[in-house]
């Protein structure tokens, strides 16, 4: 049972099938759609009507243990997500009479410049924190992969920031970066170098909220890869050894490769979380302010497209316009993850 | 690849849910008994009223048993929340000023305080005050907890360096129009190179836009915010940019410039006063207040209000009227720098002794006459929403050096398309 309600039509094709468990897993060049399906599927087809329906009342324990999943998901996700479809089509101000207003709220979706400021915002923060982290990732799992002593604290100390709160890292970003009075600046200073005004100008603005996502999950992805190196037979890299080639050569084309898959998982959920940077800038510019709250920071180049959301439902009030708000860019992150999926892929095919 | 993929389907869910999920959130945190008419709830948020008035409340109205709930984080979207369900909404509960106005449309979701005997209290609080909470139809849904009379705080040591006024009376004097302020500025700046006027040209904007009797939209919904009072103030907020006298503080930088000595003058409400004695403890008796150039200027300032489906609308309105009396406003002036709506509080000993932060200055004489004075001014309920774009643009001139001329022709035509959204004419 998959989550596929909402993002069914989703053109990431017959690869990943339906399948919950470790099929596929052991697969690793993983067949495309027919060949694993088959197998799979017959019984429902040739079983009759109450093939489906006998199995459900034999293993009603089983689903029991596992509906409270479903059961909230479907009362706190699940409804919240359709009810938005719903309000995307209305103007509402939260308590009041709803007016369904048809495609008016895309329309001016369309026309808004502000909106597409905070997509290109949101699309500048991604690339300025993902490449980094990645690649930083990747370096440091090898780097980590390649020690005998003290692994377990490298693996703690790489996991921890991930699960330091996000709020208390951007306050402390905010006061390192702070323009008059920061860390940074104090050192470039006493370097005899000028200050920089990080948390004005439009672009260190940005590098800085991508310095705190970068800094906040590069551990994360790195210890993923690390899983990833472990899992690649030791012997692989012994015959490569035997057969003359370098670290480089090693790197590139036994660790990459048999890599790919755990990069592919990385790459989308960077993707799914780098585009939905929400807490980083509201907590760095003043969500509190009484007068234009959540507004991204000077001349918003701290507007990320969800802060925009949040500022048109929560401080506006205007539900249905933020509905429509979350709706475009679901289909924007949908298109990048599509994009990134296929390029990753031929790479793998290509290989 | 099965688990990247079904994670992927949840965040992608979990996005497009986040609207729904964060307004399913805020409904479980207060639970009352809205049909019972002896169990009273009360929301207000930290510092919101005095909690030592509160806390007398519950002893003085024995027969009533009130259930009070300081509720944090957002507050607006918890009591909108909250409103949906009569079980879930509480008898009394505050509203923030600068959400008062976006209130007013759904004034049936409140018991119009007038039908509960607050008409005969009316003379008593501040006019324009009453008639923010007030339906064009003459509704009075919020009853006034405390107003934010403005007023130029500024730093009497720095004043004295730069050879300007350091008297109280005289800097209000001398100090009377944004011209003569802005002037006193670059004096200040020149004879004290790392001190500065204004924190950001924003908060000017605010003050000038607060002057008028107008503001982005008229009380026929149509929007006037491309208009001459808006425009005066634009150019008025620009000139301590184009003078280099504008701190450009647009971060959490302030607290810093403030104790630091960047901030010569801060422009601000009474309670901003707190504000300043916090984040600058050392600058200690050498602030002082002035009145603010060029006129009163009220900033924020909270109500309470009955939701329509409270239990006892009668006792919760006897509760408010306690807690908001004159002598009670007194004490929540001492414990939480709310400045009192009744003027009758004025005279009471704890406004009128003076200030050790402002050197016993007796802020008094500045702030009381001020919130007598200050201009009523319809404000609409999308108001906030169509104001935001001036406010950026003013950062964008902040941080990009934008043209002003061009900063302002894009805030007028982002704020007509807000007031369309918004159902403005």
């Amino acid at each position: 049972m998959s989550s596929s309600p909402v993002a069914g039509p989703a053109p990431t094709g017959p690869t990943s099938g339906t399948g919950t468990g470790a099929t596929g897993r052991h697969a690793p060049d993983r067949p495309h759609g027919p060949g694993r399906r088959a197998p799979r599927i017959r019984p429902v087809s040739a079983g009759a009507r109450r093939g489906p329906r006998r199995r459900v009342a034999r293993y009603w324990p089983q689903y029991l243990a596992i509906s409270p999943y479903y059961v909230i998901f479907t009362v706190f996700m699940l409804f919240p997500v359709l009810y938005t479809v719903f309000l995307a089509f209305q103007k509402w101000d939260g308590i009041g009479d709803m007016h369904f207003v048809g495609f008016q709220q895309f329309r001016f979706l369309w026309d808004d410049p502000v909106f597409w400021l905070s997509v290109r915002n949101t699309l500048v923060i991604w690339v300025l924190s993902t490449v980094p982290m990645l690649f930083m990732a990747l370096v440091l799992a090898v780097l980590v992969n390649s020690t005998k002593r003290l692994t377990a604290f490298y693996r703690v100390a790489l996991f921890i920031p991930s699960i330091t709160s996000l709020v208390a890292v951007a306050i402390f970003f905010g006061a390192v970066f702070s323009n008059n009075f920061g860390l940074i600046n104090a050192i470039l200073r006493a370097l005899h170098l000028s200050a920089v005004p990080w948390m004005s100008n439009e672009w260190t603005i940005k590098l800085v909220i991508s310095a705190l996502m970068t800094w906040q999950w590069t551990g994360y992805n790195a210890i993923i890869y690390l899983a990833g190196l472990q899992a690649i037979p030791s012997e692989l890299y012994e015959a490569a050894r035997m057969d003359g080639a370098g670290p480089v050569r090693i790197f590139r084309s036994i660790t990459i490769p048999l890599l790919r898959p755990i990069i592919l998982f990385t790459v989308v959920i960077s993707t799914v979380t780098g585009l939905q940077s929400f807490t980083e800038p509201q907590v760095l510019f003043g969500s509190e302010a009484a007068t234009n709250p959540n507004s991204g920071g000077p001349g918003q180049a701290g507007l990320t497209t969800l802060l925009y959301f949040y500022h048109q439902a929560f401080d506006n009030n205007d539900f249905g316009y933020g509905a429509a708000i979350v709706w475009a860019f679901f289909l924007l992150i949908l298109l990048i993850v599509v994009i990134n999926w296929r390029l990753v892929q031929r790479k793998e095919r290509r290989s | 690849m099965d688990l990247s993929r079904r994670r992927f389907l949840q965040a992608a869910v979990l996005t497009a849910a986040a609207a729904g999920a964060t307004a399913a959130c805020g409904g479980g945190s207060a639970s009352s008994g809205a049909k019972d008419s002896k169990n009273l709830s009360l929301w207000y948020w930290s510092g919101g009223l005095s909690d030592k008035v509160v806390g007398d409340a519950k002893k003085h109205f024995s027969g009533i048993s009130l259930k009070t709930s300081v509720v944090g984080g957002d507050f607006k979207t918890k009591l909108l929340t909250g409103l949906r369900a009569a079980q879930s909404a509480p008898d009394i509960t505050g509203i923030k000023g600068e959400d008062i106005a976006s209130f007013l449309p759904n004034a049936d979701r409140f018991v119009d305080l007038k039908t509960v005997g607050a008409d005969k209290l009316v003379p008593q609080y501040l006019s324009w005050k009453l008639k923010q909470a007030t339906t064009q139809d003459g509704k009075l849904i919020g009853f006034p907890i405390d107003i934010g009379p403005c007023a130029t705080f500024y730093r009497e040591d720095l004043f004295a360096q730069a050879g300007l006024p350091t008297d109280p009376t005289e800097v209000s004097a001398q100090l009377a129009t944004w011209d003569d302020y802005f002037r006193a500025g670059v004096e200040l700046h020149k004879a004290v190179p790392k001190t500065f006027l204004v924190n950001n040209i924003g908060s000017v904007f605010t003050m000038v836009v607060g002057q008028g009797t107008q503001r982005f939209i008229d009380e026929d919904g149509r929007f006037i915010g491309d208009q001459d009072h808006i425009r005066t103030a634009w150019t008025t907020a620009v000139k301590p940019y184009t003078l280099g006298i504008d701190a450009k503080i647009n971060d959490n930088t302030w607290n810093a410039a403030v104790s630091g000595g960047t901030l010569g003058t801060e422009i601000g409400a009474a309670w901003h006063a707190l504000d300043i004695s916090n984040a600058a403890p050392g600058t200690k008796g050498k602030w002082r207040v002035a009145s603010l150039p060029g006129g009163p200027s009220n900033l924020g300032g909270s109500f309470l209000a009955v939701p329509a489906t409270s239990g006892n609308p009668e006792e919760a309105f006897k509760i408010i009227s306690w807690i908001l009396g004159p002598e009670n406003q007194a004490r929540g002036f001492t414990d939480a720098a709310l400045f009192p709506t009744a003027p009758a509080a004025y005279k009471l000993p704890a406004l009128t002794g003076g200030d050790a932060f402002f050197g016993g200055q007796k802020t008094i004489e500045i702030f009381g006459p001020a919130a007598e004075k200050i201009p009523t001014a319809y404000e609409a309920p999308a108001d906030a929403a169509v104001s935001a774009p001036f406010y950026s643009e003013l950062t964008s001139i902040e941080a990009k050096g934008k043209d002003p001329d061009e900063a302002w022709k894009d805030a007028v035509a982002q704020a007509k398309q807000i007031a369309q959204r918004q159902g403005v004419k």
